[in-house]
């Protein structure tokens, strides 16, 4: 413990001007990542949901120490041991400390992004996929097919005959009908 | 593991050193031995309070399991406070039982202590008799702690009434200490003071 720091201090007497202003600069950086309990750079990082930065060890006694009251030891926020996240950092070797006999620290949750998938969208037709839209004008459609005003209805009477005047005067009822029920719809 | 408590100290110790507080005079610690179980604290007392003026020495125990558990501390300093023992100088504060929390340190300690000298809780109090004056007669309260910061910390205000009942008490035979404790609590009454005292 006592080494480490004169080490340290040693190393930055014995360097140039311009090494120990770096190492200054690393010390600010070391301070930024020390644990809130031991205050020594966090080992076996872990940080709480409040963003609390400890070493396992020490946040695991802490917990230990106080099983009914689990506060964070900075602002007292309510944590628990499933909730905190583990910090991996690139260049962190795993060191065994024979002393701490505290469970391993709790793995990071990592979920899988969902299968394969974006939003299909609409693209028609990729997915047989079909959808159609109509209107119709009901009555007037019923009209036309079932009654077949237009070309194509069967061979007129010849002119001057009963049938043709009987043909003309059902077509005008049929026509006044369509109108007044047109109008109807109109006034609904 | 009584390893980790040395450390952090030591490391405590220099930032408490390097903190502005110290350059104001407003904290100060110093070390007892070389194992960093024991320290010596110092707080100034905060202005606008009967504390004003006065220092005031206090008793850091490390335990053990720190900074798991709080470090033990009372006022060595005579001083007449609802939370704090006129007797025994133990002090009743919430940080320093189960309100408190691995990341607080001896800086932030003493600052507390400090702010409970100028924001007292009579309503949770160590001296009974110290918190029934606060409550019923404050102008009292006031008076006493005022003339208590003199004799014990040091404190710049002399109270010549005061003095003249003790000297008549210890004229009597009473040790001057016992004195002030009885007329203190007795609100300067120097005749409730006296029965008690030879009762």
């Amino acid at each position: 413990m006592d080494s480490t720091t004169e080490s340290v201090k040693k190393e930055a007497a014995g360097s140039g001007n311009n090494n120990s202003e770096s190492k200054d600069e690393n010390k600010k950086d070391d301070q930024m990542f020390e644990c809130n309990i031991c205050l020594d750079t966090a080992r076996d990082a872990v940080v709480s949901m409040c963003g609390h930065l400890f070493c396992w060890p020490c946040l695991h006694q802490w917990l230990e120490t106080r099983p009914n009251r689990q506060v964070c030891p900075v602002c007292k926020a309510a944590i628990s041991k499933d909730k905190v996240v583990p910090l991996y950092g690139r260049g962190s070797t795993k060191q065994e400390d024979p002393r701490e006999k505290v469970p391993p620290r709790p793995a990071g949750q990592r979920t899988e992004p969902e299968p394969g998938t974006s939003f299909p969208g609409f693209g028609f037709g990729d997915n047989g996929f079909h959808m159609s839209f109509g209107i119709g004008a009901f009555p007037l459609g019923f009209f036309t097919s079932t009654l077949n005003f237009g070309d194509s209805r069967p061979s007129a009477a010849p002119r001057g005959t009963q049938q043709h005047m009987e043909e003309q005067f059902l077509s005008k009822i049929f026509l006044w009908l369509a109108i007044i029920f047109i109008a109807w719809l109109m006034m609904a | 593991m009584a390893n980790i408590a040395a450390q952090r100290i030591k490391r405590e110790f220099k930032e408490v050193i390097k903190s502005e507080e110290v350059a104001k005079c407003a904290i100060k610690v110093e070390l007892l031995n070389d194992s960093y179980t024991e320290l010596k604290g110092e707080i100034a007392g905060p202005p606008d309070t009967p504390y004003e003026g006065g220092n005031f020495v206090l008793e850091i125990k490390v335990p053990e399991t720190y900074p798991f558990n709080p470090p033990k501390v009372r006022f060595i300093t005579k001083i007449w406070h609802p939370n704090i023992s006129s007797v025994t100088g133990a002090i009743c504060l919430d940080i320093l039982k189960d309100q408190w929390a691995a990341a607080m340190t001896l800086r932030t300690v003493l600052l507390s202590l400090q702010a409970l000298l100028s924001a007292a809780e009579p309503d949770d109090p160590q001296d009974a008799v110290v918190a029934r004056q606060y409550k019923e007669n404050l102008e009292m309260f006031q008076l006493t702690a005022r003339h208590w910061t003199n004799v014990y910390a040091g404190g710049p205000h002399v109270n010549s009434d005061c003095d003249e009942k003790i000297k008549r008490l210890v004229d009597m035979g009473i040790e001057d200490h016992q004195a002030r404790a009885a007329l203190s609590s007795y609100n300067w009454d120097l005749e409730r003071a006296t029965e008690q005292l030879f009762s």
